[in-house]
């Protein structure tokens, strides 16, 4: 598939973004195309900006504590605006014990600490609609 | 407004990272900088402008998801960094927060491991323990060389806040945390347990778990303050708010926030207020 657009985005209150930049950077010499939100932002931000960009990916990073909560509200918002096709990926701080309910919540796949990029880059690859 | 009336109230926060003595040359670096700084440019008189005084934290991005008691040892190399570093207050982070928020357990092992520094190692018995070593003292003049070598360049740009608008400061550390990011992958940095002496683990036990019933909690909390309290009086605080935003740039905003406070308005009703007037912060978020 040619011209991969990404939207890598951090929801929530929640500063740390070491590890969203240096994906999307990682993303970017992948060859795809990658926007980057900054921090700070809602679900309703995030969604709305996915529909806007047209991205085929939404790469979401939290470090807070809150994935429970805001990854799967961003699911929800992206299917209310009809984005049915984007493929939803989270990263950061997230216990293995989760990782099952955010799948059930239509997260494809969750990148713990120590995930090397190209893991991502592959995953990417393989699964985008 | 004279530099010596505030300049000895400043203060900075550092981060510790693992390299021991590279932190500790970054620190002794940085009070060098600082007091030439103060001294040449702003042309401060008092000794206390010129000191550099410091918070740290360990990093927790050195932190590893894998093997997490290793992360006790990281954290204790760090905080003995800072402290031989001579920094006037610090931070430990827990060995399992690149898992979760960490536990009382964790927290408690952070804690003593600043304690055990403190009490047991001799390490905070004398100012810059370090001072002197051969190599030590070239690390410090290398970092400081290069440290005025960004000084220099950030001028040029035309000031630090100038600088982090064009996203400058910003690329410079993504740059680097991506190089670094490169090397552990390719193993040119090693990282123990992550890309060496890995070994087969258990998902991690006893993990933090936050009752999602603290965020009810919370919100009925606060909506118990809104029925209470006298709404005339915070809707009269916040207008008063509203109204010394839109006043000139020297007004300033603190008795007004803290009539607010009084009145029992909420920080999100404060910042909405201020929110609605000067928009928000738009970072500069070009890789």
């Amino acid at each position: 598939m040619a011209n991969i657009k990404v939207l890598v985005a951090k929801p929530g209150l929640d500063g740390h973004d070491r590890g969203a930049k240096v994906v999307a950077r990682a993303l970017r010499d992948a060859g795809f195309e990658v926007i980057y939100t900054g921090i700070r932002l809602t679900p309703e931000q995030i969604a709305e900006a996915a529909l806007q960009d047209d991205v085929n990916v939404v790469a979401l990073s939290l470090l807070s504590g809150a994935h429970n909560t805001l990854f799967p509200k961003v699911v929800e918002l992206l299917k209310e605006k009809g984005m049915n096709d984007v493929l939803v990926i989270g990263g950061g701080v997230i216990p293995e014990a989760d990782i099952p309910g955010l799948k059930a919540a239509g997260i494809a796949e969750v990148f713990t600490p120590g995930t090397p990029t190209t893991k991502v880059v592959d995953f990417i690859k393989a699964n985008v609609k | 407004m004279d530099v010596d009336a505030f300049a000895g109230r400043l203060s900075f926060f550092w981060n510790a990272h693992n390299n021991v003595l590279e932190e500790v040359a970054k620190f002794r670096a940085s009070r060098r900088v600082w007091a030439k700084v103060m001294k040449e440019r702003f042309h401060a008189k008092k000794a206390k402008s010129m000191m550099l005084r410091f918070h740290t934290q360990t990093a927790g991005s050195m932190l590893t998801a894998q093997q997490p008691n290793n992360n006790i040892v990281r954290v204790a190399l760090q905080t003995a960094a800072a402290v031989m570093g001579g920094t006037q207050s610090l931070h430990t982070n827990s060995k399992d927060e690149a898992l979760a928020l960490p536990t009382t357990e964790s927290v408690t092992i952070a804690l003593r491991t600043q304690q055990i520094v403190a009490y047991e190692s001799g390490l905070a018995d004398t100012i810059d323990p370090l001072g002197g070593s051969y190599y030590v003292e070239a690390l410090t003049n290398k970092l400081e060389k290069e440290c005025w070598e960004y000084i220099n360049k950030i001028d040029e740009i035309g000031g630090a806040p100038e600088a982090i608008a064009k996203g400058y400061i910003q690329k410079e550390i993504q740059d680097s945390a991506y190089k670094w990011q490169m090397d552990v992958e390719a193993g040119r940095r090693v990282i123990v347990g992550v890309n060496k002496f890995t070994q087969e683990e258990e998902p991690p036990k006893n993990l933090l778990r936050v009752d999602g019933s603290v965020g009810k909690l919370q919100a009925e909390k606060i909506a118990k303050v809104k029925a209470t309290r006298d709404n005339a009086k915070v809707k009269e605080t916040l207008d008063a708010l509203e109204k010394a935003c839109h006043e000139d740039e020297s007004t300033n905003l603190v008795p007004f926030i803290l009539a607010a406070v009084e009145a029992y308005a909420t920080e999100g009703e404060i910042c909405g207020v201020m929110r609605k007037v000067f928009g928000e912060f738009k970072a500069h978020t070009a890789l």
